[in-house]
């Protein structure tokens, strides 16, 4: 297992190497012209003669061959300089610094009622087939899984927020945002509702949670749904193995076959979606993080993807990249846990 | 000397209420089976042999349900017991091998945790003296190194390690009754006796029934004291072995009998029971065997035949049995 997983490192560097080469050839390929209108304002570019574009181009060194530019950011990102972001008016590596826990948060609290709601309904539909709660839920789910994620986010925006003004957007309210900045509160795991509790700012805490009820229940609407599917399915085809049957011939009771004997292997699937999905809730909140106007990398990669800020493409891709590849080897790893005769090497 | 039966099966149906309509699947099967003795049930596939050891275990699937009959357990009727009731008889005082242990062990935990399982349920034991139980079993059942095998799950063992992994654990309660659906055939040849000699072996030592449940004549001859012969839900023929396999009175157990490959006679091709086992859901009317039967008569497409007694613990259910004497003396240099 342990070599498996070193290998598996060690290919990390190569598959992201790969992947910049691919996302940098895509960004220069749209030509200088193009790329100027990142530096440039486009009112402005109109009534620049060809003399000053050429200089401006020679500046950025938009000119060159894509080739010399690609290794030029090259030996800077190796350098751990990741360049300027226009976006974020700072260096791209603070900008993405800053933003990460918003998302890691919002990513990570979402996964818990995708789970434990999927997979609870998943089971209860399976073992209920053809019942009313099995269609019930089904319906529920094919709503769910059919509803784009930004026409429910603004849905959600108006009933939770113009409505009730329950689950107001953006990260936090202002005079939270500034006890977190100011110095007495002290940042441990720059997760904000982890260190409010760690401070005994309860107050904080609550108005952190608060900002992210909405986004979560966005971002997990759509997951659950499909998860429940995934459980329902997988399940179902389970209970129809023999070893059901001898498991109730056993004289078990109808709940531990189930809950210990059916669900155990029916987690073998679901893992490999599930863990696919975590990974997809990370790519989620790009659009959630628009919707709901909170900052962090999806809203981040959005703005630099949309006023061809590169360097910051550029890095939020291999941030996204990373995730992926770890992300894969986090559910080899669970793969291998649920299912004993699964052996990874 | 008369025994008493430790299980008794009266009159059981079974149906099966599928969305084509009811599927008869056992339909009147009644027979003893009496302590330390192996009862066979024979039959093809799709006859009813699986669902009636399902019924009695009370497992069937959520379309299945026993419409009539009783299956008397030392005199109690289990298919009038509470589910909660049913759960304390399974495993402890009826226990079932299936056909493939492939699958029929869960592959997600150890063969000790499945084992270990069966024997907490049933006894007032704790998790080490279980452990010690299921490595006593495990070595009794012929498994070698069973501290170690114990640990290990289903896939890291061969089919008939297997198979004995799941004798081991349909034994740990010492049933009165052991259901053999199909034990040794998805073993090879030389497993399969191996695996019937064990459970030879252990029904003598403790005295538990058998009911055997095969295609495989074979393997009923050398096992069975008493057989059942099933054709589409319904018994055909019940007879002790020596009886069923030299005296066969139903057309059905003597063609089954006669597409047996033999040694001692030449034979250029190999006698087979004409047509098919009729879909269970469009039965024939009258005899269920007569659109098969080498001996039909008018009466049999009209008239469904009863079992009728033709000698001392010998019943068959056709009305022209005698038929089946005179092709057996018209054909003697081919059958015996």
């Amino acid at each position: 297992m342990l070599t498996y997983i070193v290998r598996r490192l060690l290919l990390l560097p190569l598959i992201l190497f790969g992947l910049s080469l691919i996302v940098f050839g895509m960004i220069q390929s749209l030509g200088p012209d193009r790329l100027l209108a990142a530096y440039v304002n486009p009112g402005v570019l109109d009534k620049l003669t060809p003399a000053q574009l050429e200089k401006i181009k020679q500046k950025y060194g938009l000119g060159d061959p894509m080739m010399i530019r690609y290794l030029k950011w090259l030996k800077n990102t190796l350098q751990g300089d990741l360049g300027w972001s226009l976006v974020g008016k700072q260096p791209v590596r603070d900008a993405i610094l800053s933003r990460l826990p918003w998302t890691a948060e919002l990513a990570l609290y979402s996964i818990i009622p995708v789970v434990f709601v999927g997979v609870w309904l998943g089971v209860i539909a399976a073992v209920n087939r053809d019942k009313f709660l099995d269609h019930f839920v089904r319906i529920f789910a094919v709503v769910g899984w059919s509803f784009p994620d930004f026409v429910f986010g603004l849905i959600v925006l108006m009933v939770f927020y113009s409505i009730l003004g329950w689950f107001p957007p953006g990260n936090l309210s202002l005079w939270a945002d500034q006890v977190i900045k100011s110095p007495e509160f002290r940042r441990f795991t720059s997760l904000v509702t982890i260190d409010a509790l760690l401070n005994g700012r309860f107050d904080v805490f609550v108005d952190a949670l608060r900002h992210l009820v909405a986004p979560i229940l966005t971002l997990s609407w759509l997951w659950w749904a499909y998860l429940l599917r995934i459980t329902r399915s997988s399940m179902l085809e389970v209970l129809t193995k023999e070893y059901i049957r001898t498991a109730r011939a056993k004289g078990l009771s109808e709940r531990v076959v189930i809950n210990k004997h059916a669900r155990r292997n029916a987690m073998i699937p679901v893992v490999t979606v599930g863990g696919g999905m975590v990974i997809q809730l990370f790519a989620g909140t790009v659009i959630v993080e628009m919707v709901f106007n909170r900052t962090g990398m999806g809203s981040f990669t959005a703005t630099a993807a949309t006023q061809l800020d590169y360097a910051s493409i550029m890095a939020s891709t291999l941030f996204y990249s990373l995730i992926l590849v770890l992300g894969n080897l986090v559910i080899d790893i669970l793969y291998a846990v649920v299912d004993p005769r699964v052996r990874l090497g | 000397m008369e025994k008493k039966p430790v299980l008794s099966v009266k009159n059981l149906k079974t149906y099966f209420y599928t969305e084509d309509g009811i599927v008869k699947a056992v339909d009147g099967v009644d027979f003893d089976v009496y302590q330390g003795e192996t009862l066979g049930i024979v039959g093809e596939s799709g006859c009813g042999k699986s669902v009636t050891a399902l019924s009695i275990l009370r497992i069937l699937d959520e379309k299945g349900r026993i419409v009539e009959g009783q299956v008397l357990l030392d005199g109690v009727d289990l298919t009038k017991i509470e589910e909660q009731d049913m759960r304390k008889i399974r495993g402890k005082d009826i226990a079932i091998i299936f056909q493939e242990p492939m699958v029929a062990l869960n592959p997600v935990f150890t063969i000790g945790d499945q084992i270990m399982e069966a024997i907490m349920l049933h006894q007032k034991v704790d998790e080490k003296t279980a452990r010690n139980m299921a490595v006593d079993l495990l070595r009794k059942v012929g498994i070698p190194e069973p501290e170690k095998r114990i640990d290990q799950y289903p896939h890291e063992l061969s089919g008939g390690m297997r198979q004995r992994a799941m004798i081991a654990m349909a034994l740990s309660c010492k049933p009165k009754v052991l259901i053999a659906d199909e034990p040794t055939t998805a073993l090879d040849v030389t497993i399969q006796a191996q695996i019937m000699e064990l459970m030879k072996e252990l029904q003598k030592e403790y005295g538990m029934a058998i009911m055997l449940i095969t295609h495989d004549l074979g393997l009923i001859a050398e096992n069975a004291d008493r057989v059942v012969v099933m054709y589409a839900g319904k018994v055909v023929e019940y007879a002790d072995v020596k009886t069923l396999f030299n005296d066969p009175k139903h057309p059905y157990t003597w063609g089954l009998l006669h597409a047996i490959p033999r040694l001692d006679i030449e034979q250029t091709r190999l006698y087979n029971i004409p047509g098919v086992v009729p879909d269970p859901l469009h039965f024939p009317p009258g005899c269920k065997f007569n659109p098969r039967c080498e001996f039909k008569e008018e009466r049999c497409t009209r008239e469904e035949p009863q079992l009728i007694e033709v000698g001392e613990n010998h019943t068959v259910r056709c009305f022209f049995w005698q038929k089946v004497d005179e092709a057996k003396k018209r054909k003697v240099g081919e059958f015996v």
